[in-house]
């Protein structure tokens, strides 16, 4: 199940990325923070749950550059008018357009249930864990799908 | 002609792209209300009136279903269309949104087009020359 909801979920990202964000992505080499050069410092990290045939929570990390970039796109707002709830709140509708969106592509006999997406610490993420790592033309960012 | 138009979505980015393509699709001079959940929402249409609602399903507090089931129960405001733009796209779940009584469903990620062609079919056409918003001159239709 996990491998059919990653390959949705790659689907989702590069629909959702493109069609309301304006970012063409690609998928780097899976890889932990560490090594795809992410400083957890600058990042912002949400989190969503999700019940039903299979349950699970996914993580997303984006620096707090990139989030910027996004929100100016999707809003259609310069930076300086973007407020800190205008950037967590583009980070956890991306999560929340994303984690729908490939739900919905896996035709499961029960519909999935979606939970709040909440903002999170990057403390609470460990250093070991393997990321599938987003790459836009200047910037990167990391999904992590854990399943229950 | 402008409306009354209720935006119902916890996101606040999200209520202000839908705000910006309502602008940009011609209804610039409609009052835009917004709530972050369906309580919000119920609380606001106390004391406003509303042409047409727009609400998002994923939201605390009340989500968008038991919002359009509480407004369809009421006399004064089972009448008023409901709009549902959300994730979930599960055929089953689009059919529950419908059979509550949503006049139209919208899955996320949707194109400005998706949200105009809807409102407009349930609404009648904007006056666009009248209502045009120039803060939406970069917006592709």
């Amino acid at each position: 199940m996990k491998k059919i909801l990653m390959t949705a979920l790659k689907t989702s990202i590069s629909e959702v990325m493109e069609t309301m964000f304006f970012l063409p992505i690609e998928f780097g080499k899976d890889a932990t923070l560490a090594q795809c050069g992410m400083d957890k410092k600058n990042t912002m990290a949400c989190r969503l749950t999700f019940t039903g045939d299979a349950s699970g929570t996914l993580i997303l990390l984006a620096p707090e550059n990139l989030v910027a970039e996004m929100a100016e796109n999707f809003m259609g707002e310069s930076r300086d008018q973007l407020t800190s709830e205008y950037l967590s709140g583009t980070l956890t509708e991306m999560l929340n357009m994303v984690c729908g969106n490939a739900l919905s592509k896996t035709n499961s006999k029960v519909p999935f249930e979606l939970g709040i997406p909440e903002m999170m610490d990057t403390s609470e993420i460990s250093e070991k864990e393997m990321f599938t790592i987003v790459e836009t033309t200047e910037s990167k960012m990391a999904v992590l799908l854990k399943m229950d | 002609m402008s409306y009354s138009i209720l935006i119902v979505d916890d996101s606040l980015p999200m209520r202000s792209v839908i705000k910006r393509t309502l602008k940009a699709a011609g209804y610039g001079s409609s009052e835009i209300l917004e709530a972050a959940n369906g309580q919000e929402a119920l609380e606001l249409m106390k004391n406003s009136w509303v042409d047409i609602v727009i609400t998002d399903y994923n939201m605390p507090v009340m989500n968008g279903l038991d919002f359009i089931k509480t407004l369809k129960l009421n006399d004064l405001s089972k009448d008023i269309p409901v709009v549902v733009i959300s994730t979930e796209g599960n055929e089953s779940k689009i059919k529950e949104f419908m059979g509550s009584g949503a006049a139209g469903y919208i899955t996320k990620p949707f194109t400005p087009e998706a949200i105009r062609d809807l409102i407009v079919n349930i609404l009648g056409e904007a006056d666009y020359e009248e209502n045009f918003d120039d803060s939406a001159e970069d917006f592709d239709f």
